[in-house]
């Protein structure tokens, strides 16, 4: 019965390790577990599809570094491929230093699938420091708050900005956030303030609390962790606006696995817990 | 006089804001317009000051030689080649900066996060024990919440994801909510304590 008694002892090298094996392996080895997609992440997806390439253009930014990436990213270059395949124009930002450096990513990897033509299809705005005069200025004018985008040209000559004001010429705003700024600052100045319509993408930890503002209809859609991101991923696909095997659904499979393992370490130290609670 | 003017430009502002924001005139609209492009340009000062706090409380480090000091030389040598970087050859797609960016930065913050997840798997099987009726509670909310967050749970029973969604979207929406009411509340009183010249702290001498 020592077994049982142990197993509230397991060492930490040993969930390390096992954990590392949930989450390298697949990686290495997709497994392809089939991804059932949320009413939320389809909201979103649903948003962004009824737009065509009449319509005013979709604000995205990303709030979010580095350490987002794997949740995030896989989210941004998803709502991207929708817009792009869909001729539904872009305007990018960041309320985060670190976020022009993910927009410049993914635009890279963007431009090797769809001719867009920047200026005409897509724009830039880059980062400007003080979340809430930002946001609240760009309610009144955007090129007030951005008089140059990112490469330092002035929006005015940039065609898909010039009949582009402030949110009404926007038709809907999606936010990669990660923490503050982010998802909260765009609901408070720009969706409370302005009604602008809001899309959100967190970090799995960060979704509990987006949810009360989905159920008042604040938020349009919600993307929640690399779960909704994989989702959006499957609907993108299933449209047939991008193929192959995408990050966040090939990232699934290892935190299908990692979460597995987790509830297995967790019931494992419970039965020890209770066998050493009744022998005591 | 040092208190007193910065207590009556307060109170003056935040009264103008909080009077504009139910006043949808063109004076109006304007008197925001100008004020939020004055914040703009005010805020651009706390870079001044972060950088200069920055470089300061790292070069206190090397002169007193505190523990790890030497760390502060790579801090020190990582802002100003990035900054030398960025301001001298730009911030585009395909420079020196985005480079260093893309392979030193971009790896380090990913893997910095990456490691919290050995972390969060060993304290989860250490802190998550039915030790009582709430802790069960809340494990068995866990448990439920994990599952329907990967594709697996839905294979178990397609309700799991269905009875997480709901967990997320009513228990956990009504303490939110409980949450954020409190919060705001706490925030409207903060404001209305500074605008109104009772909260000093601001200033920097206390309460008196």
């Amino acid at each position: 019965m020592k077994l049982l008694e142990s197993l509230t002892k397991i060492p930490r090298r040993i969930i390390f390790l096992t954990i590392a094996l949930a989450v390298a392996i697949p990686l290495v080895i997709p497994i392809g577990i089939p991804v059932n997609v949320m009413p939320q992440s389809k909201r979103l997806f649903d948003a962004v599809e009824s737009l065509s390439s009449d319509s005013k253009p979709v604000l995205i930014s990303c709030d979010f570094d580095p350490q987002s990436l794997p949740e995030l990213y896989p989210m941004l270059l998803a709502v991207m491929r929708q817009c792009f395949s869909k001729d539904v124009k872009v305007i990018l930002m960041a309320l985060w230093p670190q976020g022009t450096g993910m927009v410049e990513m993914g635009l890279a990897e963007l431009s090797q699938e769809f001719e867009k033509e920047y200026g005409v299809d897509y724009a830039f705005l880059g980062y400007k420091f003080g979340v809430a005069a930002v946001l609240l200025g760009m309610g009144e004018n955007i090129k007030g708050v951005f008089p140059v985008d990112y490469y330092g040209t002035p929006l005015d000559s940039l065609q898909l900005m010039k009949p582009t004001r402030n949110y009404n010429d926007i038709s809907l705003i999606v936010t990669f956030s990660t923490g503050d700024p982010g998802w909260r600052q765009w609901l408070l100045f720009a969706q409370s303030r302005y009604g602008a319509r809001l899309g959100v993408g967190v970090t799995a930890v960060s979704a509990a609390d987006v949810y009360p503002y989905v159920e008042t209809g604040q938020v349009t859609g919600l993307l929640a962790g690399m779960k909704g991101a994989s989702e959006y991923e499957t609907l993108v696909q299933r449209k047939g606006y991008a193929e192959g095997i995408f990050r966040a659904s090939q990232g699934m499979d290892a935190q299908s696995l990692g979460h597995l393992l987790i509830m297995i370490f967790i019931i494992l130290g419970n039965v020890g817990y209770f066998y050493t609670k009744r022998t005591k | 006089m040092k208190k007193r003017v910065p207590l009556i430009i307060c109170m003056f502002l935040g009264l103008a804001m909080i009077v504009q924001f139910f006043i949808p005139h063109s004076i109006s609209a304007q008197f925001y317009d100008h004020t939020t492009r004055w914040y703009i340009a005010i805020v651009g000062f706390a870079w001044v000051l972060g950088i200069g706090s920055i470089i300061d409380h790292h070069t206190t480090r090397i002169r007193r030689k505190k523990e790890s000091w030497y760390f502060s030389y790579v801090t020190l040598f990582g802002l100003a080649a990035m900054a030398t970087l960025g301001i001298g050859w730009g911030i585009q797609r395909g420079s020196l900066f985005m480079t260093f960016w893309t392979y030193i930065v971009l790896p380090l913050g990913a893997s910095m996060y990456a490691i919290l997840a050995f972390y969060m798997a060993s304290a989860a099987y250490r802190a998550f024990r039915a030790r009582t009726k709430e802790a069960t509670i809340l494990l068995v909310a866990a448990f439920v919440v994990m599952l329907g967050m990967v594709p697996f749970g839905y294979y178990i029973t397609p309700r799991l994801p269905e009875f997480a969604e709901w967990l997320l979207s009513v228990p956990n929406t009504a303490a939110k909510r409980g949450i954020i009411f409190g919060v705001a509340f706490g925030s409207v009183s903060t404001a209305l304590k500074i605008i109104l010249g009772i909260e000093r702290s601001w200033l920097g001498g206390g309460a008196k």
